[in-house]
């Protein structure tokens, strides 16, 4: 088996470093496209995550999940940073693009992983509203307050249905998270 | 406070993102709780985007100035630390935010070398139309050779000279890049001459002179540029810094560039200040060779 992108950069292969843009590139900005109000913020955003993820790359664990997860990790967090200290600035998105949920034909993608696969899976044994919740969190970055403000939930609920939608897509991934339990059931 | 607490954060992180203060208090319960699996939110979060995101290209442009940040990430030493910083520490997230608030610090003059390229960068644009046209029209036809392979291969040396490495190449090697330098100028003024050739499967190439003047390295270093017709051309592949020897005759240089090289077009040999630049003004270009996509 071929020796990962992210383990060759963390041996110091600086062609892996290039070759990761090159596989990485369209994900990350599909991403940052999303998750930040402008073009040029996401120009600059893309700079950051890069980074990130070659100063992180030696943290990458096939065990814990695949590449893409792991450098998408690395790009959310970034970009949820960048979100928040922009949070005063008006949101690009209309109504409408929010409001679509985009896991339902997720398995038909042609580059999707497994565990984006078994992620729709997941969602899709949720009710719809739960499913908007996470589509508004998770695919646009809004805050859990935004999406209360949005569909007209109450606060509690929105974070109940993040919170139950997240652990189901979790489980459903099979990704151990030690002994921090859950006290309330879904 | 009891795990249902670090719960709550952990998902207020996948999804929204926590406060100095949240993450301050997620470090201390998770220390508490010796919990594992703490990022296991933020990877379902991932999976949840891999799965609803339509994935589209990354504009040339962007790709340019990613490419040139990769450059900078090599070239200042980053990379040799990511696996030592690895294996030391920083396998968990708290660790790779405390790491990554200590390198803020840390990456000011890294942006100060980036205000200062996209500065130069600016110049470049102006510089580029007078620069660019010229070689088009100056320089010999591209020309691919296709070296057939030699029959008896010679018999591998133990310390091989740079010559005989690429004498090797070129006996050994199919698909080659190859071009022969000239001077931008008055060749009286300027009598450089000499080839390169490029194998675009290892990535690897050598460069040979005659006629470069000599440098003082605490002067100045001639500095080897890659134009290559998929990347941006104001921003060409930096293939390092060399010196020409006092002395008399060839000199061989054998060049390895830390970002991919897809289809060569053009070699330029600039001479800049002690290490090199990011980008060049193009003041001084010494010479130039004109090659194809092998």
């Amino acid at each position: 088996m071929a020796e990962s992108l992210l383990n060759r950069i963390a041996g110091g292969d600086a062609r892996a470093v290039s070759e990761c843009i090159e596989h990485f590139s369209g994900l990350v900005w599909s991403l940052a496209r999303r998750l930040t109000r402008t073009r040029a913020d996401a120009e600059d955003a893309v700079q950051e995550i890069f980074t990130d993820i070659w100063r992180s790359a030696a943290r990458f664990d096939p065990a814990q999940g695949s590449e893409k997860v792991f450098v998408m990790t690395i790009a959310r967090r970034r970009l949820i940073d960048r979100l928040r200290r922009a949070s005063n600035e008006p949101r690009m998105e209309s109504v409408e693009v929010l409001d679509q949920l985009p896991w339902s034909d997720a398995t038909s993608r042609a580059e999707v992983c497994v565990e984006a696969e078994r992620a729709a899976q997941a969602v899709a044994r949720l009710r719809p509203d739960q499913q908007q919740v996470l589509n508004l969190g998770i695919l646009h970055g809004l805050t859990h307050s935004e999406i209360a403000a949005r569909t007209g939930m109450p606060l509690g609920t929105v974070k109940t249905y993040m919170r139950r939608g997240l652990i189901q897509v979790r489980e459903w991934l099979e990704v151990s998270a030690g002994d921090v339990t859950e006290g309330a059931q879904p | 406070m009891t795990p249902d607490r670090l719960m709550d954060l952990l998902v207020k992180r996948a999804s929204e993102g926590v406060t100095a203060q949240e993450q301050a208090e997620i470090d201390r319960l998770s220390a508490s709780h010796k919990s594992a699996g703490l990022e296991s939110f933020e990877r379902a979060a991932a999976a949840l985007t891999l799965a609803g995101i339509d994935e589209e290209p990354m504009p040339a442009n962007v790709r340019a100035r990613l490419d040139k940040t990769a450059a900078e990430f090599v070239a200042s030493g980053e990379l040799a630390k990511v696996g030592r910083d690895g294996a030391s520490g920083a396998s968990s997230l708290s660790d790779e935010l405390a790491v990554r608030r200590e390198r803020k610090q840390e990456r000011t003059p890294f942006r100060a070398s980036r205000l200062a390229w996209f500065a130069a960068a600016a110049s470049l644009l102006i510089a580029i139309a007078g620069w660019w046209p010229r070689l088009r029209d100056g320089l010999q036809p591209p020309q691919v050779v296709e070296t057939p392979p030699k029959v008896e291969d010679p018999a591998p040396k133990v310390e091989p000279t740079l010559a005989e490495q690429r004498e090797l190449l070129l006996a050994s090697t199919q698909g080659l890049v190859q071009g022969n330098w000239a001077p931008p100028g008055d060749p009286a003024t300027n009598p450089v001459a000499g080839d390169i050739v490029w194998d675009p499967k290892t990535q690897q190439g050598y460069v040979r002179f005659t006629g470069l003047k000599s440098n003082d390295p605490t002067q100045y270093q001639y500095q080897l540029w890659i134009f290559d017709a998929e990347q941006d051309e104001r921003y060409p592949i930096d293939g390092g810094v060399f010196d020409i020897p006092t002395r008399e005759g060839e000199v061989i240089v054998k060049f390895d560039p830390a970002i991919g090289v897809k289809s060569p077009v053009m070699f330029a040999v600039t001479a800049e200040k002690p290490g090199g630049v990011v980008v060049s003004s193009r003041e001084q270009i010494v010479a130039l060779a004109k090659v194809a996509a092998g």
